[in-house]
């Protein structure tokens, strides 16, 4: 479920971390609009969330590279939005979305198969998250830390609709919807809150993902709301039982 | 460097721009990450470790204690086993010959080593006892377990080492010296540079607290609601209280992280259980959680018994054997720490503001030996002492006596048979002061019932305070008792509640940002929870639902101000505690009018050398014992309310005791109005005393761990005056609203102390106050007639001040009543019918304070 992190140790558990802000986007598309308002809502962030790379010198400097932007036109949406031009970058960013469609049909099968207990929302809801995270080095007994510090929640409510004329009305109001959302975005960005510091060079890979080519976003990772909130609470209340033995 | 496919292209270069790839590009230098404090994972965890690492006096003490107790561990196992299979108790007994065959006939001298059996034998011995070997390989698992987690606290401690060091600045040699509110200013200044939450720029005491302290706020206010079946009723034992630890735990595991747990994760409540739309629903899965974790507990009762019965095998026999009279002597119960516990109060400070209430607290209970069984103890020691007494005088004349078979024997149980008696006889020359000592027990304590005031003398109060404060043995037996008991309290007692423990989390859960969830009484907001016979009337909003019960918000607010003077409190919290000091400041004056009459009584002077023992510093317990002796004399003489000014006049004499240890502020007054001119005086602190303190932080003769150790304990003082002060005028309010009164402690009120005590109330004139027989009786004195008539102006005035408001309870307020109504529904006649509540209101998530 980790489309870029390879070595996936990125948030465990499937609610809000403690220290980390927590933004809900939420949209209600028509089935094939899904993945154009995700791509949006997801290129919009990382777009803010990219620096040029980082190219570091003697006496501990560093310069940026440039970055270059692109417009996307939507098929299905009457839309236009920015996006970093990076190829490798959309790609992952589309094979994520590409595999949020095929858990969110999923999802809402699971939630029509009589275990509304499951789903947290209602059966049409499916919801995409985008953790950006900082890695931390731990000595030797422990594995590498990863600390969230900014969680997108992307509700995708997919509806149905009948006719023609509606999936015309659909298409522009969607279109109205990511751009309300995309300003949202926007104004969270400009709130100058807490950001990673820029690393050092030794230190760059646990604030940015550099394997990119051309550009540097923050260390992030899209994962899909795991509803099975049983599962959860048990691994969870086992990892508890443990701590709660061995602390003084 | 990659090359890029935009529709965007670069200008050409213009003549602004530096030249590409030249040596003028930007250049930044990377600002951080050379400490990696910056935006922690787990801050509850954190803050709490870092608090517990001070609290054992830093990391070394921790390491090196921890070893030692695990090396403890092996000799305690290892040295029982070697008695038990490796000694031939025949032969240090001399019940049999050793054979040494070379000097039959000489008188052989048995050395140990002769008593130790051969190590062969001895294992041969060690391995045909199967039940020897079933405990040690428990006993091995125990301490594996024990080396698991020592090793496990090692590496998490290990960063909370370098945190202290490298970004608190503390050397780990001299942290025991610094008090934790220095730790806590040294945390705040961290955040402003490292951001270790990310949340907000700057954090707050009381963030930090809540932090520590999520759960155990929760806790609290269960129990200050009653809402945990803790009291029981039992047709012998008659009203009871049972909280082990046992239990404790399972709450914990109910509530907050058991499986389905409320909690969601450790900083927010569960989204479903923050809307009252399906409540039934959720009360009934809590209800069959509950069931199932009962019945869990029950199947596993066999081996919690076996857990229990050799932890505290392992835990107490080594404290056994070091003196005996341990088990005698007394603790605070878990039910008492729960109930006496301040909202935001971290486990230090509680244990030692216990500490210091221990021993009157003992004292208090020691004066209720029997008077039969002291005669009988007194009979008993006369006929062991005689026997003593002519076996030690031979062993005098001559010590072969000691060498008749089981002399030493007897005069060691002898000894100890006398000791014990000893200890039922009352000293001859102390002469006890029930409500005295309660008094000075309230001043630590800072709770108690009302109805324990005027009857300290009775048994019932007695019984009831032994309730907080019980024999250790008895807290063994019931912990051993806990793993049988636990399942049925669960079971039968709580599964009823689950509708109400849900009502209670939804109703008294705020999200605070950068917080998370936490317990809205902890918030100590007195509009909130406030309860108007604790001064909070007009000024609160809360319904007797959302009351806290013994005025616990406001006095949890004065102990926290108090204990943290850098805390900004909200505006309605700023204009309680202004409110109170001005009325210290009027009682002070009509006090010292007073004391211009008075002049000194013999009961001051005994009560002080009755207490001048038991204080450290007796400076602070003479103005603690003085003002309350005074304040006695005045009830005495029916004007009650005179107790009131007697320990504002304390408070008062107690600022101008700080500015005498102060150069800078010469004279109280002068330091009353240096204030009015700090910046910061408009979130004006509780009395002078407070002030002082802040002012002196500041200035800089004042910093040094020395002057803050002093500070906190004038701090710890300076709370106990106000907790005398607070329930002295919450005894004139309930005095002058007796129906009001009636609301308070619904168990209390059933039994018939407190009926006792409406009945004096009504009367609302003097209250007499039966005396037992030692009680300490001084010759009346007629207060002066301009004290008279100062005395009534000040009634009047205050009866003013408090009437409005309390007299009618306005309806609305009772909408906020839970569905289903909270557990005091049987009292039909008092309490309201419940409002069934608009759907819509529900929806509502809870109220989410903007920080």
């Amino acid at each position: 479920s980790c489309p870029l992190s390879s070595r996936c140790c990125g948030p465990s558990s499937a609610g809000p971390a403690m220290n980390c802000r927590a933004e809900v986007l939420e949209v209600s598309v028509e089935g094939r609009q899904v993945e154009e308002a995700m791509l949006a809502v997801l290129h919009t962030v990382l777009l803010h969330r990219s620096t040029g790379k980082f190219h570091y010198k003697k006496e501990g400097t560093y310069s940026i590279g440039t970055v270059g932007t692109q417009d996307v036109d939507c098929d299905f949406i009457d839309f236009a939005y920015v996006r970093v031009s990076s190829e490798e970058l959309d790609r992952a960013l589309r094979k994520a979305v590409g595999e949020f469609k095929v858990r969110g049909k999923t999802g809402s099968m699971k939630g029509f198969k009589g275990k509304p207990n499951i789903c947290k929302g209602p059966p049409g809801w499916s919801r995409g998250l985008v953790w950006f995270y900082q890695k931390k080095k731990s000595r030797w007994p422990f594995s590498d830390e990863c600390i969230p510090w900014e969680l997108w929640t992307i509700k995708v409510n997919v509806v149905n609709l009948a006719n023609e004329q509606e999936r015309q009305i659909c298409r522009e109001k969607v279109g109205e919807k990511l751009c309300e959302k995309i300003i949202n975005i926007v104004e969270v960005m400009n709130r100058h809150e807490y950001l990673p510091k820029m690393p050092t060079q030794s230190e760059v890979d646990n604030v940015f993902d550099t394997s990119l080519k051309d550009v540097q976003p923050y260390l992030y990772k899209i994962s899909y709301q795991i509803t099975d909130s049983l599962g959860t609470s048990v691994t969870t209340t086992m990892r508890r039982l443990i701590k709660d033995t061995l602390a003084l | 460097m990659a090359h890029f496919e935009t529709q965007y292209q670069r200008l050409e270069s213009s003549s602004t721009e530096s030249p590409p790839g030249g040596g003028d590009l930007l250049v930044h230098v990377p600002e951080g990450a050379k400490s990696p404090w910056h935006h922690i994972e787990n801050l509850d965890l954190f803050f709490s470790r870092i608090s517990f690492c001070r609290a054992r006096n830093g990391f070394t003490c921790m390491l090196i204690g921890e070893i030692f107790e695990l090396m403890q561990f092996i000799f305690v196992v290892a040295f029982t086993t070697f008695l038990i299979s490796c000694v031939d108790y025949d032969i240090l007994f001399a019940n049999k010959a050793l054979n040494h065959s070379q000097h039959p006939t000489e008188p052989i001298k048995v050395t140990l080593p002769d008593a130790f059996l051969p190590p062969n034998v001895c294992s041969a011995r060690i391995q045909a006892n199967s039940f020897l070997i079933c405990i040690l390989v428990i006993a091995g698992v125990f301490w594996i377990h024990r080396l698991v987690k020592f090793i496990y606290n090692i590496c998490c401690y290990w960063e909370i080492h370098s945190f202290y060091i490298n970004a608190l600045k503390i050397p780990m040699s001299t942290l025991p010296y610094y008090t934790w509110q220095e730790v806590q200013a040294r945390i705040v200044q961290i955040q402003k540079e490292h951001q270790i939450c990310i949340h907000k720029k700057e954090l707050t005491e009381l963030d930090i607290y809540h932090r520590i302290l999520r759960f155990k706020n929760y806790m609290v206010a269960m129990v200050n609601k009653s809402l945990l079946p803790i009291r029981f009723r039992l047709p012998l034992l008659g009203d009871t209280v049972f909280y082990t630890r046992g239990l404790k735990y399972n709450f914990e595991l109910i509530f907050f992280w058991g499986p389905g747990s409320l909690f969601e994760n450790e900083w927010s409540l569960k989204a479903e259980y923050k809307r009252a739309g399906n409540r039934l629903e959720l009360a009934e899965k809590l209800s069959t959680r509950i069931l199932w974790i009962g019945i869990a507990n029950f199947l596993l009762c066999p081996l919690i018994l076996i857990w229990q019965i050799l932890y505290a095998f392992f835990s107490y026999t080594e404290i056994l054997k070091r003196e005996p009279g341990s088990l005698g002597a007394r603790c605070w119960s878990l039910y008492g720490r729960c109930y006496l516990r301040h909202f935001n109060e971290l486990d230090h400070e509680l244990h030692s503001r216990l500490s210091k209430g221990y021993k009157p607290a003992s004292k208090y209970m020691n004066c209720f030996i029997s008077p039969l069984l002291t005669i009988v103890a007194k009979n008993v020691a006369f006929f062991a002492g005689s026997i003593l007494a002519v076996l030690i005088a031979l062993t005098i004349y001559d010590e072969d006596v000691l060498a008749v078979e089981h002399v030493l024997t007897t005069v060691t149980l002898l000894g100890v048979g006398i000791t014990v008696c000893r200890s039922f006889i009352p000293d001859q020359h102390l002469v006890f002061c029930p409500e005295q000592l309660l008094r000075v027990i309230l001043a630590h304590i800072h709770y108690m019932p009302d109805h324990w005031q005027g009857n300290a003398h009775r048994y019932e109060t007695r019984d009831e305070f032994a309730q907080l404060f019980q024999y250790k043995a008895v807290f063994i037996l019931e912990e051993l008792l806990s793993p049988i008991i636990t399942p049925l309290i669960l079971i039968i007692c709580l599964r009823p509640k689950s509708l109400d423990i849900v009502d209670f989390f939804r109703n008294f859960t705020v999200e605070v940002v950068g917080v998370g969830d936490t317990c809205s009484f902890a918030q100590m907001d007195v509009r909130q929870h406030g309860h108007p016979a604790w001064m909070s009337a007009g000024k609160t909003e809360a319904s007797i639902y959302q009351q806290a019960e013994d005025g616990k918000t406001e006095l949890s607010l004065m102990h926290f101000a108090i204990t943290n003077p850098k805390w900004q409190p909200p505006r309605e919290s700023t204009a309680f505690i202004g409110f109170l000091k001005e009325r210290v400041h009027r009682d002070s004056s009509v006090a010292l009018a007073q004391q211009a009459v008075l002049p000194e009584n013999a009961l001051f002077s005994s009560i002080q050398s009755l207490q001048s023992e038991s204080e450290p510093h007796s400076l602070i317990a003479n103005v603690i014992a003085g003002s309350s002796a005074l304040g006695f004399h005045m009830s005495r003489d029916g004007q009650a309310s005179r107790h009131l000014s007697e320990v504002a006049s304390a408070l008062r004499s107690f600022s101008p005791l700080q500015s005498a240890q102060q150069p800078s502020s010469g004279f109280q007054a002068s330091g009353r109005d240096g204030e009015g001119a700090q910046p910061r005086g408009a979130s004006a602190m509780t009395a002078s005393g407070a002030d002082a303190r802040t002012v002196s932080s500041g200035s800089s003769a004042w910093e040094g761990q020395l002057q803050s150790m002093i500070l906190s304990e004038y701090a710890s003082t300076e709370m106990s005056l106000h907790a005398l002060y607070m329930h002295e005028l919450h005894k004139q309010h309930a005095q002058l609203e007796p129906e009001r009164h009636t609301w308070h402690r619904r168990e209390s009120d059933e039994s018939g102390e407190s009926a006792h005590e409406e009945l004096d109330t009504q009367r609302g004139g003097p209250v007499p106050i039966p005396r037992s027989a030692s009680y300490p009786f001084s010759s009346p004195r007629q207060p002066a007639e301009e004290t008279a008539t100062l005395q009534t102006g000040f009634q009047r005035r205050y009866g003013g001040i408090t009437d409005p408001g309390t007299v009618h309870r306005a309806p609305s307020h009772f909408s906020r009543l839970p569905l289903g109504g909270w557990a005091e529904d049987g009292q039909s006649a008092r309490h309201p019918e419940p409002v069934p509540e608009e759907s819509s209101e529900d929806e509502l998530p809870p109220q989410i304070h903007k920080v």
